[in-house]
């Protein structure tokens, strides 16, 4: 077994008993990356040179008997709308191609601080807008289960890498589902944490009051490990909380005993494949098996939810994308009259397609006339969707759905249709819009095309440790839930 | 409803081309049906949350950061600030 | 026909914070171009507002001393338009819910005061300088000033002349002043505002369609925007037209205003909540000890100073605009042994130019209430002359002992002795008989120099009221 394939909780333990090196470690990723990259496509930069030498520091501070954090060393992969110093950050947009930022965002500080190797910027879907990693301006990145899929998106390549093994553990940003979508379809376990317990501080905003940043890994203890790593109060974020759960070690436990897992009956509705409602019923199965009783509730607000995401998301996204005007960094159009025509031609040239029509629908919701209709009564939605998660929470511990309504489809297939693509992230926006933690979870393998399908599990606002309790769980029952697909089905596009 | 893309392509200074404008409109009108199905809430009341109270900072200076570091991403520049084509005040 | 003028004014004034709004970055005047920057306030991607605790403790100030209801519960708009100078392509401001609102502030016209709504108080971040050379075919931006902390003051619209404005603005500005909030310098921009006019028939009490002026940077300038700006709506209406409302900008050094933009063209700038923030939410207590910390403020001292004090209006405002000679003025009354007007006249005659020809405050001179009251009454009940006074006044802040030691020791003690003055009296006479002849022969103005050389002979020290009449006596 190479280096690479391990988890990072082994990685972590075999670095501690010295019986590899970060070194070591870190040239098996890149080898790993060296192979498969070119079939892959999920990095947008690689930061190899940068990796050894971060590699070689904390074996040298390791060998000095220094006592060192548990992800030390270890090689971990970067969405690449977090802010990096002096490293490339693109947003995978034309807009940001040069982009370097002066400075580091929190979780990187944090990651820093704490020994971690990065091996690059990952690929993602143009300022997170997106569900298959297909609207990036650099390359398309492929579902390394079979490379005529899309990964799904946005963090398309924070999942990919890390399930194809090009990186030990990844972050990846979540706006409505753009963690959790792409580990569900490339057969990882990705967290979205609880709005405002990681710092967005040097994430690029796609839409502020929806953003958060969370790992994506191959185990259940290798995301908490990472989570703990990131998570916590931070005083440059305004919307970061002091939770509660500070003092808290977060760990992949076993027992949900006596739980009471709740499944939402509008998650299995219509819309929903029957392959993946088969395959989540029998994880539900599985929790039961283990003492965890299953009760059907309802969240009747679900069938709204998409839609009060898409306002509010496209709002502020049109405010946050209104900075990217060529006068201070990034593209400027090479030829313009004056700053007015300078202003459009930058926008209309480094902007994709689907970033120019979030910003017009944004623009829309919030000109004035449209402003009480529209974003105003999504965000009387918002209020109503969170309360009926709170009052579900009193009586159930934990909500079971699926991450997707399907598997990964093919690259190309549903570009040009927006509204279709929008329905991909139905199950999990409103998570978002509710501000709550879930966990996307994989549950087994379509049988028709071979793809993974992931469980979604909904726990209440800083109650993580619940959802690594219940994943955890499940992991011990299920044994490995990320092996990495050694030998990648290719199929020709037609 | 009908949607005056190019009104709100000239409020994001977003130059679209004609056909882009009929694409766009059509999606985005397919987005707003969605849109339209939202029950009716209405309140008078401000989108504030009074139970989410937030940490001022202190009023503490730091240092600033270089002025070359600030402009390294600037397209132009001249005389230590970013160039930009001539505007009126 | 004749009209009347509504005016309303916003003012912006600078808030003199350590650090700006929304990042930790210096908040200083008068540093070279981009120093005093970082990612968020020059708005690089992924960075995040924190809002500066003491903006919010000065806006709350301004608000409780204009009498506005503090909102306890507030929050932060954006206000999204593009310009260079602005770099997050929003501002973070206030929308609906300000700080403060519904306040008022009295000002004093021609001795008469007036009552002025104050519609609210709102903070927000100002934005950056564009620079224009003329060798040069584009703009520079300077984003130093971007982030720096402003109150926004909107007041109603019940001014009715420009003199009412000016009194306005410049009560707004000693009210800041006073409560050391902003520098308001207007040459630095530190106070800058915006102005509203409409003109309505006299007697009508139905508004007529206004016009924004911005633009404006200083207090005469805006008396002279008012002015131009009513006469040419006087002169739209009179050939028959009506008045669009429009956005209009003033040019100081034409003495004009030009067309900004038309209301078709108002932008729109899709407010909405600023989600980077969360609320702001302020407890009774703190409300409470701040409004506690506020002194009394001019307009007040102003008017309590015409009434209990009988100052003129004028000597009223020299001495409350400043809240040194203010303080110095009652403390001075306080000893209680010499009469405010005497008072007034040394703070504002005396002292005040001596703080102009030292470039100093009051605080620097090192004067006393105590020694101040002391010296006037030693003036006042005859101990020393006036001109003796001066000296000592002097003396007093050179050695920074009392005005009675001082007259002790330099021997300046007032001669009022009859006898003694008689004599001098008869030796000035004798030796100016050149003197005596011009007064005999009508020229009444040789009495002023006879009485010159009376105290010249006593070193100053003569009583020259004494003195006046002995010498009447003599010559008569």
């Amino acid at each position: 077994m190479e280096l690479f394939e391990h988890t990072a909780a082994q990685l972590s333990d075999m670095l501690a008993k010295k019986e590899c090196s970060s070194e070591e470690l870190t040239a098996s990723v890149f080898d790993r990356i060296h192979s498969i990259e070119p079939e892959i496509g999920a990095y947008i930069t690689l930061c190899e040179d940068l990796a050894l030498k971060q590699a070689k520091d904390v074996d040298a501070r390791r060998i000095s008997g220094e006592e060192l954090a548990p992800l030390a060393g270890i090689p971990i992969g970067v969405k690449d709308n977090i802010c990096t110093k002096d490293i490339l950050t693109t947003c995978a947009s034309k807009m940001l191609y040069n982009f370097v930022p002066p400075y580091d965002a929190t979780v990187i500080q944090k990651l820093r601080a704490q020994g971690v190797v990065i091996s690059g910027k990952l690929n993602m879907d143009e300022f997170a807008m997106g569900s298959s990693c297909e609207t990036s301006y650099f390359k398309k990145t492929r579902n390394p289960y079979n490379t005529a899929y899309v990964p799904g998106g946005s963090s398309g390549g924070s999942a990919a890498a890390v399930a194809a093994g090009e990186a030990v553990l990844s972050l990846g940003s979540d706006t409505g589902g753009s963690i959790r979508l792409p580990s569900s379809y490339c057969g990882v376990i990705g967290l979205k944490p609880t709005y405002g317990s990681v710092s967005r501080f040097g994430l690029v905003a796609f839409a502020s009051s929806l953003d958060q940043i969370g790992p994506i890994g191959r185990s259940v203890s290798d995301v908490a490990m990472l989570y703990q790593a990131i998570y916590g109060y931070d005083p440059h974020d305004a919307t970061s909380v002091a939770a509660k759960h500070e003092s808290t070690t977060f760990h992949a436990g076993n027992n949900i005993k006596g739980k009471i897992i709740g499944i939402p009956k509008e998650y299995f509705m219509s819309g929903i494949s029957t392959e993946v409602h088969d395959l989540v019923m029998k994880a539900a199965k599985v929790f039961e098996e283990n003492g965890a009783i299953l009760k059907e509730v309802s969240l009747p607000s679900t069938d709204y939810a998409l839609s009060a995401y898409y306002i509010i998301s496209s709002a502020e996204a049109s405010s946050n994308l209104a900075r990217f005007d060529g006068v201070k960094y990034g593209y400027r159009a090479e030829k313009f009259d004056n700053l007015i025509d300078m202003y459009e031609r930058t926008r209309s040239q480094g902007f994709g397609d689907e970033v120019k029509r979030r910003i017009l629908l944004g623009t829309f919701v919030l000109s004035s006339g449209y402003y009480d209709a529209y974003y105003k009564r999504a965000k009387l939605l918002q209020k109503q969707i969170l309360q009926e998660f709170n009052d579900i929470f009193a009586s159930c511990d934990l909500l079971l759905t699926p991450t997707g309504t399907d598997t990964a489809f093919r690259i190309g297939e549903k570009m040009g249709d927006p509204l279709k693509m929008y329905q991909n992230d139905i199950c999990t926006v409103t998570v978002n819009i509710a501000g709550l933690p879930a966990i996307s979870v994989p549950c087994g393998m379509a049988a028709s095309n071979g793809m993974p399908v992931g469980m979604q599990l909904i726990a209440p606002k800083f109650e993580e440790q619940r959802l690594f309790d219940a994943a955890g769980c499940y992991e011990a029952n299920i044994g490995n839930l990320c092996q990495i697909p050694m030998d990648i089905k290719k199929e020709v596009i037609s | 409803m009908k949607i005056d893309v190019k009104r709100l392509a000239k409020l994001a200074h977003l130059q679209i081309s004609a056909e882009q404008e009929k694409v766009y409109a059509a999606q985005m009108q397919d987005i707003l049906e969605m849109v339209e199905k939202l029950p009716q809430l209405e309140s008078k009341e401000s989108l504030v949350d009074p139970n989410n109270p937030m940490t001022l900072r202190k009023d503490i200076p730091e240092n600033s950061y270089k002025r070359d570091v600030i402009l390294q991403n600037a397209p132009q520049t001249q005389a230590g600030c970013i160039v930009v084509p001539k505007v009126m005040d | 026909m004749s009209y009347e003028m509504v005016i309303g004014l916003e003012i912006h004034a600078e808030l003199s914070t350590q650090s700006k709004i929304y990042c930790s970055c210096k908040n200083e005047f008068g540093f070279e171009v981009n120093t005093r920057c970082c990612p968020i306030c020059t708005g690089m991607p992924g960075t995040l507002p924190t809002l500066n605790e003491k903006v919010v403790e000065y806006a709350v100030k301004m608000g409780c001393a204009l009498g506005c209801k503090i909102n306890q519960v507030s929050k932060q708009d954006r206000k999204n338009y593009f310009y260079p100078d602005l770099p997050k392509a929003y501002q973070i401001s206030q929308y609906d819910i300000p700080l403060c609102e519904n306040g008022h502030v009295d000002i004093l016209v021609d001795g008469k005061e007036k009552r002025i709504g104050v519609t609210r108080i709102h903070i927000e971040e100002d934005a950056g300088k564009l620079l224009h050379g003329e060798s040069f075919s584009g703009s520079l931006v300077d984003f130093n000033r971007c982030g720096v902390p402003l109150i926004e003051i909107v007041s109603e619209p019940d001014m009715r002349s420009p003199q009412e404005a000016k009194a306005y603005l410049e009560t707004i500005r000693s009210i800041l002043q006073y409560l050391d909030i902003s520098d308001c310098k207007m040459q630095e921009g530190s106070i800058r505002c915006d102005v509203n006019v409409s003109v309505m028939k006299s007697g009508s009490n139905e508004f007529g369609t206004r016009c924004e002026m911005k633009n404006v940077n200083s207090f005469s300038g805006a008396v002279r925007a008012i002015e131009y700006e009513a006469k040419r709506q006087i002169a739209v209406l009179e050939a028959g037209g009506t008045i669009e409302q429009e956005t209009r900008k003033w040019d100081d050094t034409k003495g004009e205003s030009i067309l900004l933009r038309s209301k078709e063209d108002a932008q729109d700038y899709r407010y909405f909540p600023e989600p980077d923030l969360s609320t702001i939410v302020l407890d009774d207590s703190y409300i409470e000890e701040i409004r506690s910390s506020i002194p009394e403020l001019p307009n007040k001292k102003i008017s309590r100073y015409i009434r209990d004090y009988g100052l003129s209006q004028i000597d009223a405002t020299l001495l409350a605009d400043d809240m040194q000679k203010a303080l110095l003025f009652e403390h001075t009354i306080k000893e209680n042994n010499c009469t405010p007007k005497s008072v007034c006249n040394w703070i504002l005659g005396d002292i005040s130019k001596y703080m102009n020809e030292k470039n100093c405050t009051i605080s620097e001179l090192g004067i006393t209430a105590k020694n101040l009251s002391d010296l006037i009454a030693l003036i006042e009940n005859g101990t020393i002359s006036n001109a003796v006074g001066k000296k000592v006044f002097d003396f007093m802040l050179e050695t920074k002992k009392t005005p009675k030691s001082i007259v002790e020791e330099k021997g300046f003690v007032q001669i009022s002795d009859e006898n003694a003055l008689a004599e001098i009296v008869k030796a000035v006479l004798a030796n100016n008989q050149k003197s005596v002849d011009d007064y005999h022969n009508g020229k009444t103005n040789a009495l002023g120099f006879l009485v010159g050389q009376c105290m010249k002979a006593t070193k100053g020290q003569g009583n020259p009221a004494k003195m006046k009449e002995l010498l009447l006596q003599a010559l008569a």
